[in-house]
């Protein structure tokens, strides 16, 4: 079948059409016949969103760069397009070649949230491919995983072939110029997996097979082949200052969410806050130097034609020399007449000149994340600030002008009670008032929102054996906080529904057993289960029924430390020692301190040299 | 400030890039160019670049139109070649001119646009497809929506100034010159919906394709 023919005429009738053309500028063709290796990174979401990934950018750079391995994209098509596709028996293609992916050599989706899990399988379905490695047996591509939920790959164990855990960019080329050799080689797939498995970063899920006990833990994990490593260690880009950067992004015709250039600052984060995973999970910190984050923002700029500048990092006041960069990356975009926009900012007075200087006039909202109500809390969760931290920031963002703020919290946190939510509604009363002190009672358009999301305890974490408050725990709570909030005048009250926040622990945490519910939630017509608009929470109720799979042997129940977790042979490189005396601390209320004022030995270290663990000290 | 012409053509996939990304991606191409655009004044300036007429999602084009501002002068004797370097895939550069800087934008002089449509027909009830009868109504009726979202029916004739129609085995080609710009403006869609309604052609809009190949001007661009 020519998809050209066939796409042209669907094209004129979906909506958007240039998320499906591909061909943006610095986009890659080549000569399909010289390639040995085809890869598709797939993002399991639409394009807007894959667009505004890095990791899909630096992943794209890498491979492309090899004269032999030719990466092309692949997205989640929206609705309408996939209904015609259906329709029309149109296999999902990727952008570059127009090629249905059940040709490419190796399909690789990055694993971004869990919310995602079901386009995964509606996208393979939607390109021909059995969704199981054991139906797709010696044909069909091989199905890869990467991504911070690869770091818990047990739900999608029996989708994905190969799962690689950790910095991407060196080991994706490894893996492909492997795939190379073996494709000449004429053998079959396990033998390709036998030899990859020993590399550091690449797990085989089909080398171990959990035993279960009675009660549905796990007993133990067995390898079904015996060369297998019994723990995968994820795979560490040293030295971040030589790694590859993509100074030719491809610009997107369309806009995108974030329509932009970006340079990541750094990797890691050394604050240790108890229930975040990207803080666990991509220790250590490796800072880009200063001169080459300045050398790749102008190479950007100058490549991609982009009006606006953007770092990227867990925490970007947090870079060594935050002060020396901001200012020269805020003369160079001033010269070159760009937008600088500088996400998660701590709201010091240093980013409060930065921030004036940037937005001048045109004021965006302002967020603060204090994460927790009460200082008892945040010491509980280790987020190291205080309640005057907190107000001196507010009081100087009022006195600058900024009217429109954002207050950032969590609901569920181990231990918390209604005191602690209460701590927030105090809060949010202390804002407004500090207005009416500042700003007067007429003084002009003024706002807060105060945002909860629902805390979901994830693998590698200190809370990764904590039981996550029930549906019903969610809404008492939320009830509680809506009420308090309706006698508040200038407050914005907004939270995370709670269906969503459930569904997300059970594939945080889950182990092979929930891989079922999840291809019957495919079945029963799931998919964009992030998008509010298309989660359908009947669905996946009936799929967990159906399966009879207890959502709360996965989300409320507490685990303790003598349980094998289904991610344990999984490496992070933090020790699981280090996990237990942190989520000890936390129910004494003791806090950990930033470890660039001195090793808090979380274990990363033994595998790398860890350049910021006690630098300030 | 030096103010310029660009003709292109927009052809295969890009096709389906609306006129407002052609317009980001033509002002980032500049810039990647190095080419500073003059900026119009007050509170939210915007670069001084416009197409003659924009062009609908969906259609091709052999002939657009682009005029632009800059702050220097441009002297690259491969202008041409630089541009098309630095354009994606389906823009090709096909001449460059400056033009006097004085003088009314080109979307204010723009009167006609050329189009060529291809209407996939089956003629399987054999009715003979006549193609002078439906040049030669006295009145061309097509239906187009009203502000109140009513369909209407409207007289094109007057604002079709050239039509040919091409029967071939399984297609009727249409060569249509029609009103452009601000004075009268005639969209090459009623025109199809005359011919359908006309012939009683059953046709998937989809399968429709209208390629723009000319816009001229109510006077020659001063060049």
């Amino acid at each position: 079948m020519n998809i050209d023919s066939n796409l042209n005429k669907l094209l004129k009738i979906v909506e958007k059409p240039a998320r499906y053309i591909g061909g943006e500028f610095n986009s890659v063709k080549k000569n399909l016949e010289k390639v040995k290796t085809r890869f598709g990174f797939a993002f399991p979401d639409t394009y807007e969103i894959g667009m505004s990934f890095l990791g899909l950018q630096i992943l794209y750079g890498v491979l492309n760069r090899e004269d032999d391995i030719y990466c092309e994209r692949i997205f989640a098509p929206a609705l309408d397009m996939e209904a015609e596709m259906r329709k029309s028996g149109l296999p999902l293609f990727t952008l570059e070649s127009k090629t249905p992916i059940k040709d490419l050599d190796i399909v690789g989706f990055t694993l971004q949230y869990e919310m995602s899990y079901t386009n995964i399988l509606n996208m393979l379905d939607l390109g021909g491919i059995p969704l199981t490695k054991q139906e797709r047996g010696e044909d069909y591509p091989i199905i890869v995983a990467g991504g911070p939920c690869a770091f818990n790959p047990e739900p999608l164990a029996d989708i994905f072939d190969i799962v690689v855990i950790g910095d991407g960019e060196e080991l994706i080329v490894t893996l492909c110029k492997k795939h190379a050799e073996w494709k000449k080689s004429g053998k079959n797939k396990e033998e390709l997996y036998k030899e990859l498995c020993h590399i550091e970063g690449i797990y085989i899920p089909s080398f171990y097979e959990p035993e279960y006990n009675p009660d549905g833990t796990i007993k133990n994990i067995k390898k079904l082949y015996k060369e297998a490593p019994d723990s995968i260690k994820k795979a560490i880009i040293s030295n971040i200052d030589d790694a590859f950067f993509p100074e030719n992004a491809i610009v997107p015709f369309i806009e995108v969410i974030h329509d932009r250039s970006v340079v990541e600052t750094f990797r890691g984060c050394t604050r240790g806050c108890r229930f975040c995973q990207a803080g666990m999970i991509y220790r250590p910190v490796r800072e880009r130097s200063k001169e080459t984050i300045e050398t790749l923002a102008k190479k950007m700029l100058e490549n991609s034609g982009h009006e606006e500048l953007s770092l990227l990092s867990l925490s970007t006041s947090d870079y060594s020399q935050f002060e020396e960069l901001a200012t020269s990356l805020m003369k160079m975009c001033k010269e070159h007449n760009v937008s600088l926009s500088l996400p998660s900012l701590r709201l010091d007075s240093f980013s409060f000149k930065v921030l004036q200087e940037i937005q001048g006039y045109k004021k965006s909202g302002l967020t603060f994340a204090p994460e927790a109500g009460s200082q008892r809390l945040r010491n509980v969760v280790n987020k190291n600030i205080t309640e005057e931290n907190i107000y001196s920031s507010i009081e100087q963002a009022l006195e600058l002008g900024w009217s429109n703020l954002k207050l950032y919290f969590m609901v569920g946190l181990p231990t918390e009670t209604l005191d602690d939510l209460d701590g927030i509604v105090e809060i949010a009363k202390n804002v407004v008032d500090l207005n009416y002190k500042i700003n007067g009672r007429k003084g002009g358009r003024f706002n807060v929102t105060i945002s909860v999301s629902s805390f979901v305890p994830k693998a590698h974490t200190p809370f990764q054996w904590h039981g996550q408050d029930t549906a019903k725990e969610f809404r008492k709570k939320h009830m509680h906080l809506k009420d308090k909030f309706k006698s508040i005048r200038g407050v914005t009250f907004a939270y995370h529904r709670t269906d969503t926040t459930i569904l997300e622990a059970v594939f945080a945490r889950g182990d092979r057993n929930v891989t079922k519910p999840l291809i019957e939630a495919f079945k029963l017509g799931c998919s964009f289960d992030g998008w509010s608009e298309h989660f359908n929470n009947d669905l996946w109720l009936k799929a967990f029924e159906m399966t009879g799979t207890d959502v709360n042997f996965y989300a409320s129940r507490e685990r303790n430390y003598d349980e094998i977790l289904p991610w344990d042979h999984i490496d992070s490189g933090v020790l699981k020692e280090f996990l237990i005396k942190e989520n000890e601390k936390a129910k004494v209320e003791t806090l950990t301190d930033d470890c660039r004022l001195g090793c808090v030995d979380c274990g990363v270290s033994k595998r790398v040299k860890c350049e910021m663990g006690g630098s300030h000290a | 400030m030096h103010r310029y012409i660009i003709r292109f053509s927009k052809l295969g996939y890009i096709k389906y890039i609306s006129h407002l990304d052609l317009m980001r991606l033509f002002k980032r191409t500049f810039k990647r160019m190095g080419i500073k655009l003059e900026y119009s004044q007050g509170y939210n300036p915007h670069p001084k670049m416009g197409l003659a007429q924009p062009l609908s999602l969906g259609y091709e084009s052999s002939g657009e139109i682009l005029e632009f501002e800059t702050v220097n002068n441009i002297n690259d004797e491969n202008i041409i070649k630089t541009f098309n370097m630095a354009m994606p895939e389906g823009i090709k550069i096909i001449e460059f001119k400056e033009i006097k800087a004085e003088g009314k934008s080109l979307a204010a002089i723009t009167e006609f646009a050329e189009y060529r449509i291809k209407l996939p027909f089956k003629d399987t009830m054999n009715q003979g497809i006549e193609v002078m009868n439906f040049i030669n109504q006295s009145e061309i009726i097509s239906q187009k929506l009203n502000k109140k979202k009513e369909l209407i029916d409207l007289d094109i004739k007057s604002m079709i100034k050239e039509l040919a129609i091409n029967k071939k085995e399984d297609e009727l080609i249409i060569f249509a010159k029609l009103d452009a710009g601000s004075v009268s403006n005639l969209s090459p869609e009623l025109l199809i919906k005359a011919i359908g309604d006309y012939y009683q052609i059953e046709y998937d809009r989809s399968e429709v394709e209208i390629t723009r190949e000319a816009i001229t001007f109510t006077k020659k661009l001063q060049f």
